[in-house]
């Protein structure tokens, strides 16, 4: 049933990558509860901007739980309290009348903030391009079915590649660790017979710009599992270690 | 003046392979030597910057994402068609050509339709190579279902998030080539103008986003892939950041803009709860597979949907169109749809809506089926609604989907501005007056896989590879123009947010240039659209500095070419008088208020050239020319 | 770089280093324990056994160089991966709160693996590093054991040493890359198992010598 809320927000606001940044008190006052939870931050910033106030700023754009764009810090939990939901997804019948909702950016020192909510997650790309492809130019792959991959790899490597790149992981990770990240996607790909060729490389290099991003390491304590919009599952990490493992020990590959 | 689209000569079948091999080719060494600018990294330019700078040029990508992968490309859920035929049902080219052809209602051209349905193999092909985990058969190999419009199954499909696996391959065939130093990548660039100088594409203008900085890129050729505008309606299934700016900026420049009122409505979204309502969710066309349309025959039942026999209940699609049932093209679905409930049958709390059922599917093929087919689209929906579409009917109605007008190119994708190319949903090539579910990711893929690599390349020929430099007075003349907008929004300072008149400007456009309209609705909505823009530029408030991260600013400008661009959608609208596709008039319509094209005035595509502020957009005609098609009335019956 | 110290100085590396190193104490654990449950057989049976362990000799130095070894690698890995874990998040939340997948053991694992490091140095001074031509090896367990807050230190040792390895053994099997989704839910309760063995195995050890022998 619809009904409507009121919400004292605590928000991080930070004019910019130098500037100190700090809590600042907003209330949501009617918030119906078939909002989403960045419909919410809409009307908030509708009204600072008639107040004469800088609105907050958050990113977003598919508002589907697709694109990977939102997601903040919310009451301590990435993308917030429900599991498996981006927080674009959230929906404010979650909460009830009267709560505080603490909302702070992704914090990590490979994700420097921008501004207010807005954090810099370039290191994400910086690790695909370590590594995150398999090689083939256009025009010269062979006829999609002449490698028949078995349905149930096919179906773990979507599980895997079904990463929308939000960086939660790392948001939750208590070591600000990449670990789910590059194990999806070393895993997407070494599932694949076409990914096969590149595997010890593509696990090497792509572990060897996480440590340079400053990424932490991983102690195995599952939180990226547990805020994944798209519960990916940390049985990905264990693969990459496998597959850095064989890579560093068994292969040529340096 | 009619326009002239370098058609090739010869057979329907030959024309292209004809025409690559009669495009010069650039000497592999000599490609180095161009600069090409690709902005958009979505499915159209992050497949085309990959391609080229496979083949040697120097590419730089803007977008205004912080990464390319968040491209709107990634929300596609259905699926991706091609001709492969591998469930022997006696698909072909020529018959996904033909069903491309006839689902856009007689309004696409056939040399750029056959090329595409031509090249769509090759599309599967390449992605299943980079790693695009298609849905496949026990046996390890790839499955196919079916889509509107085609009684073949010939879509692929990565559960129900094609289009992000095919984004994922193309940005990483892109990010290996900026591994490589081939490809330049400028995230959070924002392009807000083209410049031209002596009738030729220069280079552009961006924004930094977190700047604020204004920063000059020149180029040999520019490539647009920034998407559709189905956002200048507000709410659609669109992301937040989709927009016109780009493609009408280089309208502005002299780009010609083709059939503007061609948008797509799309039947199966989840409807609208309430004013504050960012966005629609959009529910994948492939669940009217199985899913049955219906609505209660007695208008006004206010039953609960268990509660309302079978013998109550309307499935009007399969009544009226027996032979396609519930997988009749987009546009009929969505009137349909409109129609059932402007007589009083839509159900839910706004009697906008009606029911898709799965009640039957899950009786016969069992609930785990349904679940692996369509499990994430159940918990999307589920998420959204707090309604669970296993146990009860969901409620769908339409929404505005995709945008087949766009910037009007030839058969080298090269627009009315010579160097300035034009790729994916931000062209009009292909679709017609209505695109077929699964064709935009094919289109897109197309035109940045395997149809610019060899057409640029008959353009870079007649240009010398002498290097160029973003200076001259082109260049500060366009960047003055940009900054004079830039400090005009911000001093206006007015009572209105951006979002408050975006929303009322989308209100109009639904109203009167939406699913059905009326010669009187467009000549209001005008004269509404040109008073809304007036007091936006009186009363808009944008908070915030220039140089600096400043949303407010970005969507300002955004919204400010919406309320220019809209108003020649609705010229186009008035233009064109004939229903076709996505375009209805209802003074056009049959008996059965089916869609009444006229196609001996009106088979051409309309393009328009702006003429300055004020004045009147002036119209070219491209004359379409059937030679291996009968323009026949569609029939879904 | 070379590619040993490459692989083993990346983050995977220095957590295979760890989980190699912790297999390897789990192990000398086990082994430790079954010695001990000798002191159950009495003050014979103990010291006879003590008697077997030393008769290896060079075996058991190997042995005992081997483990302080790895003791040195784990230790030092330990605190490097903390600190750098530590710095990859300069500034903290202001509201932490854990979605489901921190456990206590997790949480807590540098910090009982200090106590473990004290614990074992002050466990040598007492027992390893003693002169023991003048007494046998269950006087000395057994006089020190007299003392209430020695069986406590102990005792609060070993729950320590429990929850250390109620993380630390499903853990190394991810490090090493082992999961697999029949085998997982079987290495975790074994490792709580192993855990609850130890804390009870050795923690009885001194209770039972105060209380009851
Ligand atoms: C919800 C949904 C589901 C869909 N499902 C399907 C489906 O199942 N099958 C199918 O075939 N099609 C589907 N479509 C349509 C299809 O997804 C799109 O038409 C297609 O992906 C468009 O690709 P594109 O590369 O042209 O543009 P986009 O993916 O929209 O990319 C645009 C790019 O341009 C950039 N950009 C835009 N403007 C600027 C600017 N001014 N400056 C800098 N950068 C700019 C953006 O950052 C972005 O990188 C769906 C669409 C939607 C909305
Ligand atoms: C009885 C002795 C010990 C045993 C059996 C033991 C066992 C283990 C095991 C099995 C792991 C898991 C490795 C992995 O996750 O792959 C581990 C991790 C760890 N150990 Fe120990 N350990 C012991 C002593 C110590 C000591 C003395 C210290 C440090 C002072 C220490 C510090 C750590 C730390 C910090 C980790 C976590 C590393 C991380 O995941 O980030 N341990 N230990
Ligand atoms: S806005 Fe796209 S995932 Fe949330």
């Amino acid at each position: 049933m619809t009904k409507t809320i009121n919400i004292t927000l605590k928000i991080w606001r930070q004019k910019g990558p130098e500037a100190k940044g700090r809590l600042e008190t907003a209330n949501a006052a009617n918030i119906s509860t078939d909002m989403s939870f960045l419909e919410m931050l809409d009307v908030v910033n509708e009204k600072l901007t008639v107040d004469g106030k800088e609105p907050i700023a958050f990113e977003s754009d598919c508002r589907e739980g697709i694109c990977g764009s939102c997601g903040c810090v919310v009451n301590g939990e990435a993308h917030g309290p429900e599991k498996g939901t981006s927080l674009c997804q959230l929906h404010m019948r979650h909460f009830n009348d009267g709560d505080t909702i603490v909302i702070e950016p992704w914090r990590a020192r490979a994700f420097p903030i921008i501004k207010d909510l807005i954090v810099d997650r370039a290191a994400l790309d910086d690790l695909i391009r370590a590594g995150g492809y398999i090689s083939v130019n256009t025009g010269s792959a062979p006829d999609a079915n002449t490698l028949p991959v078995p349905q149930r790899d096919a179906e773990l490597a979507f599980d895997a590649a079904a990463c929308i790149g939000c960086g939660a992981c790392i948001a939750a990770c208590p070591n600000a660790s990449a670990m789910l990240f590059v194990g999806a996607k070393v895993s997407h790909m070494a599932l694949l017979p076409q990914g096969r060729p590149e595997a010890a490389k593509r696990a090497l290099s792509m572990v060897g710009k996480m440590d340079d991003l400053a990424f932490g390491n991983c102690s195995n304590h599952k939180e990226c599992e547990a805020v994944c919009p798209k519960e990916i599952s940390i049985t990905n990490i264990a693969r990459l270690n496998r597959e850095y493992i064989k890579a560093g020990f068994g292969s040529a590959e340096k | 003046m009619s326009l002239n689209a370098n058609i090739p000569l010869g057979p329907l079948t030959d024309k292209w392979d004809q025409h690559r091999f009669k495009l010069k080719l650039v000497n592999p060494a000599n490609k180095r030597k161009y600069d090409i600018l690709v902005v958009g990294t979505g499915l159209a330019g992050a497949s085309a910057a990959a391609s080229l700078a496979e083949l040697g040029y120097n590419v730089k990508a803007f977008t205004y994402h912080d990464s390319p992968r968040r491209a709107h490309s990634i929300a596609a859920q259905g699926g991706i068609n091609a001709a492969k035929n591998y469930t022997n049902e006696g698909d072909s080219i020529w018959r996904l050509f033909y069903d491309t052809i006839k689902g856009g209602d007689f309004r696409s051209r056939e040399a750029n339709v056959y090329r595409l349905a031509q090249v769509s193999n090759n599309i599967i092909d390449q992605c299943t190579a980079q790693g695009v985990p298609f849905a496949r058969e026990y046996g390890g190999l790839l499955a196919n279902r079916s889509f509107g419009g085609a009684q073949v199954s010939r879509t692929f499909y990565a559960r129900g998030q094609t289009g992000q696996q095919l984004l994922i391959g193309a940005y990483s065939a892109m990010m290996r080539q900026v591994a490589l130093g081939k490809v330049e990548l400028l995230t959070r660039r924002e392009m807000l103008d083209v410049v031209v100088s002596n009738g030729r594409a220069q280079g552009i203008v961006v924004r930094n986003m977190v700047t604020g900085e204004l920063e000059t890129y020149a180029g040999h050729a520019v490539l647009l892939c920034t998407g559709g505008y189905g956002n200048v309606f507000y709410l659609s299934t669109n992301a937040m950041n989709c927009n016109v700016t780009a493609t009408y900026r280089a309208y502005r420049r002299g780009a010609y803009f083709a059939n503007p009122c061609f948008t797509q409505i799309h039947p199966t979204c989840i409807p609208v709860h309430g004013t504050y309502q960012s966005k629609l969710t959009l529910m994948s066309e492939s669940l009217r597979n199985d899913g049955r349309v219906w609505v209660p025959k007695q208008a006004g039942d206010k039953r609960a949907p268990s509660e309302i026999p079978e013998s109550e209940r309307d499935y009007y699609l399969e009544r009226k169109y027996p032979s396609f049932g519930n997988l009749v093209p987009r546009d009929v679905a969505s009137r349909n749809a409109k129609e059932q409930c402007d007589m009083g049958k839509g159900v839910g709390e706004t009697g906008l809506a009606v029911y898709l059922d799965f009640r039957d599917a899950i009786q016969r093929d069992g609930r785990d089926t349904i679940e692996k087919k369509y499990g994430n689209l159940f918990q999307m929906y589920e998420k959204i609604t707090a309604d669970n579409p296993y146990e009860m009917p969901m409620m769908i109605y339409p929404a505005v989907h995709y945008t087949m007008g766009g910037l009007w190119v030839d058969y080298n994708l090269m627009s009315s501005v010579d160097g300035l190319f034009v790729l994916g949903e931000a062209n009009f090539s292909d679709h017609g007056a209505n695109r077929l579910g699964a064709s935009a990711l094919m289109q897109g893929l197309a035109d940045g896989y395997f149809v610019i690599p060899y057409t640029i390349g008959g353009y870079l020929n007649t240009v010398s590879w002498d290097p160029v430099t973003a200076e001259g007075p082109a260049f500060s003349q366009t960047v003055k123009e940009v900054d004079e907008k830039i400090q005009r929004l911000l001093s206006v300072n007015g009572t209105r947010t951006v979002d408050d008149f975006h929303r009322e400007l989308g209100l109009i456009m639904w109203d009167y240039c939406g699913m059905s309209r009326k010669d009187e609705g467009l000549e209001k909505a005008r004269g509404m659209i040109q008073d809304l823009r007036e007091e936006f530029w009186n009363d808009v408030r944008v908070p915030g500095a220039d140089r600096d991260l400043n949303q407010s600013l970005e969507k300002a400008g955004r919204v400010a070419d919406f309320l220019e661009f809209s108003e020649l959608m609705i010229i186009d609208a008035l233009q064109r008088r004939e229903s076709c596709g996505g375009h209805f008039n209802e003074g056009f319509q049959t008996e059965e208020n089916e869609a009444l094209r006229d196609d001996e005035n009106f088979s051409h595509v309309a393009a328009w050239e702006f003429a300055g502020d004020g004045a009147e957009p002036v119209f070219h005609k491209e004359p379409l020319v059937f030679e291996n098609v009968e323009l026949a009335t569609r029939s879904y019956k | 770089m070379n590619w040993l110290t490459q692989t083993l100085g990346s983050a995977i590396g220095k957590k295979l280093l760890m989980a190699i190193t912790g297999l390897s104490f789990i192990g000398f654990l086990a082994a430790h324990l079954a010695g001990n449950l000798t002191i159950y057989g009495g003050k014979d049976a103990f010291n006879s056994y003590a008697e077997h362990l030393h008769a290896l000799g060079p075996l058991l130095t190997v042995a005992e160089l081997g483990l302080l070894t790895f003791a040195l690698i784990h230790v030092l890995t330990g605190a490097l991966l903390f600190y750098q874990n530590w710095r990859a998040r300069p500034t903290r939340y202001a509201v932490d709160r854990s979605s489901g997948g921190r456990s206590i053991g997790s949480r807590t694992m540098p910090y009982t693996g200090v106590i473990i490091l004290a614990f074992v140095i002050f466990h040598l001074i007492n027992f390893s590093f003693v002169d023991k031509r003048h007494i046998t090896i269950f006087e000395l367990v057994a006089s020190a054991f007299q003392n209430p807050l020695y069986v406590v230190a102990y005792v609060a040792a070993m729950v320590v040493v429990a929850l250390h390895v109620s993380h630390g053994f499903w853990s190394l099997f991810q490090t090493l890359g082992a999961n697999h989704p029949k085998y997982m839910p079987a290495i975790t309760i074994i490792g709580l198992g192993l855990s609850l063995v130890f804390a009870i195995g050795f923690g009885f050890i001194p209770v039972y010598i105060l209380f009851i022998a």
